[in-house]
């Protein structure tokens, strides 16, 4: 078994690089697939948080690296999702105590057991990002529709073009907000992929649901009456070579966003 | 409605409702399907006593997918007042052709229901808290069976050189003492601190501390508020238990000076003062 290395990237910061990881992560998982996890951003990690397995970190990366734990005994179980596990981002150390030989090292050993390899890049170009890249053969660029992550963006992809081993990028369009975009207000999906030339992989709206999920530790794919997260579901099924049609956002109003636009009536009745 | 139907209209039963929030997500759930909108509804709404704000609040959400209520039908007689004040019709008609029963319980996602809950107050909602074992008795039963090994383990942490450090220690930060450790201030998530002997923090600790890293299983952990995400002595680990939400904000004027140390091979947490 030879598993697929994907990076997740964005340059930018902020535009939800590891919210995408865990919930690409826990969806792909869900679906059978297993898969591994690895927070390369030494020092800020966060996808422990996201998977609500912070209380579960023994051994990091750099211990894998420093040879103090086996890589196996690094690896987390997700709660959930037993197919799933994370190796996890020390926090005390930065970014040069993991070097790119070694994390292409650990990616092909993980390849032999795992379905998948996502690697959640740090955000920037330094050092960090040339770890990341360095075992990944895909990678999935996340940007919004906004002018300075599209720039980013743009930078990423011509860096990622620029490495030989990279075989294919597809772009992840994050935080869309369908009525912005019917004002005029937002870049629109065909003006993102127009100016980036290249192919998607999905479109996940802006959902408030997202900021609970994070809070609580747990990917909003498992609610499958959210929007982001049947979004996100797409996402993996996509990668797992599937046509699945892009939403239409605008059409879908969900349960939760009436059911809020009813309180707010109510509210400005009883004023 | 003499008629025995009604026209451009359907009957909605939640007459297995038990609570406000119940039916609101059922109404809210049938009342978006497209074909549902634009319609005459006709509710069945059981025994649940609903106030005046409740049924208010129930036609608003009827109203605001398009439809209107036609009539109501309710055994409580506060909902029947509660309908009279608002002019809405009530019937007691029976459904003729009868209506497929849609359990309820299994469609209400638990947040959705504690959401709703919290708006409308709530009657047979109950947080149990979760039950905390009676630690007096097993504090009782720590006998102290020192050997001359444990003894020798106990009295090394007053013979270690102690580090002493007054400030917060922040995410990503870690001490490391090769004696005891005294740190004046918190101990952010994130951060880590590890000591040779005991580790006491004069503050919040909400990071990883690890006592007795050489192999003392004496060692002791102390801090005025214990919330460490883990919790090492020696070889023995412990972790923060899975859905436990401590607040966003870790800061308090209430402080609980606790203790962790070993006990059978288990770390154990317990209060340093009985009220």
């Amino acid at each position: 078994m030879s598993g697929r290395v994907i990076v997740i990237t964005s340059g930018k910061g902020g535009v939800g690089k590891t919210t995408a990881s865990a919930n690409i992560g826990t969806a792909l998982a869900k679906a059978g697939n297993k898969v591994v996890l690895i927070d390369t951003d030494l020092g800020l990690r966060n996808l422990d948080l996201l998977l609500g397995l912070e209380n579960r970190i023994v051994y990091t990366i750099v211990d894998v690296v420093e040879e103090r734990c086996k890589l196996k005994q690094a690896l987390v179980k997700d709660k959930k999702n037993p197919n799933l596990c994370l190796l996890a981002a020390a926090q005390t150390r930065d970014k040069s105590a993991v070097t790119e030989e070694q994390l292409k090292d650990i990616c092909e050993k993980l390849q032999k057991d795992y379905d998948f390899i996502l690697v959640d890049c740090p955000a920037g170009i330094e050092q960090g990002f040339q770890n990341a890249i360095a075992g990944a053969t895909e990678a999935i660029v996340v940007t919004t529709p906004e002018m300075s992550a599209v720039r980013d963006a743009d930078r990423i992809i011509g860096l990622l073009e620029a490495k030989e081993e990279m075989e294919s990028y597809r772009l992840l369009l994050n935080r869309v907000r369908p009525n912005l975009i019917k004002s005029k207000d937002m870049m629109s999906v065909e003006d993102v992929v127009e100016i980036l030339s290249a192919d998607l992989i999905g479109i996940i709206p802006e959902d408030t649901g997202i900021i609970t999920s994070t809070n609580k530790g747990e990917p909003i794919v498992n609610d499958e009456k959210s929007l982001a997260g049947r979004a996100y579901m797409n996402v993996a099924r996509r990668i797992m070579g599937e046509e699945v049609d892009f939403m239409n956002l605008e059409e879908e109003t969900s349960v939760v966003a009436k059911m809020k636009k009813f309180f707010k009536g109510l509210m400005g009745k009883e004023k | 409605m003499d008629k025995g139907y009604i026209e451009n209209g359907f009957i909605v039963d939640l007459s297995n409702a038990r609570k406000t929030s119940e039916i609101i997500y059922e109404l809210s759930r049938i009342l978006d399907i497209p074909e549902a909108q634009n319609k005459q509804v006709c509710l069945k709404l059981g025994n649940v006593a609903l106030s005046e704000t409740e049924l208010t609040s129930i036609k608003a959400l009827v109203e605001s997918m398009e439809s209107e209520i036609e009539f109501i039908s309710t055994t409580s007689p506060e909902t029947i007042d509660s309908a009279k004040k608002l002019d809405i019709e009530i019937s007691e008609l029976e459904n003729v052709v009868e209506a497929p029963d849609f359990e309820m319980e299994p469609n209400v996602s638990p947040e959705v229901e504690t959401a709703l809950d919290k708006i409308f107050g709530d009657n047979d909602f109950d947080e149990e808290e979760p039950e905390v074992k009676e630690m007096e008795e097993i504090y009782a039963e720590i006998e102290e069976d020192d050997d001359e090994e444990t003894l020798e383990m106990k009295k090394e942490a007053e013979k270690l050189p102690t580090l002493y450090i007054k400030k917060t220690i922040r995410s990503g930060q870690s001490i490391t003492s090769d004696g005891n450790l005294v740190i004046i201030g918190d101990v952010n998530p994130g951060a880590e601190v590890a000591a040779k002997g005991d580790i006491t923090i004069w503050g919040i600790l909400g990071g990883i501390a690890h006592a007795g890293k050489e192999g003392n299983t004496q060692a002791r952990i102390r801090a005025l508020k214990m919330n460490a995400i883990q919790l090492r002595i020696a070889d023995v680990f412990a972790r923060r238990p899975d859905g436990v939400n401590t607040p966003f904000i870790q800061k308090t004027n209430e402080f609980e000076p606790e203790e962790a140390k070993i006990y059978k091979k288990n770390i154990i947490i317990n209060k340093l003062l009985e009220n």
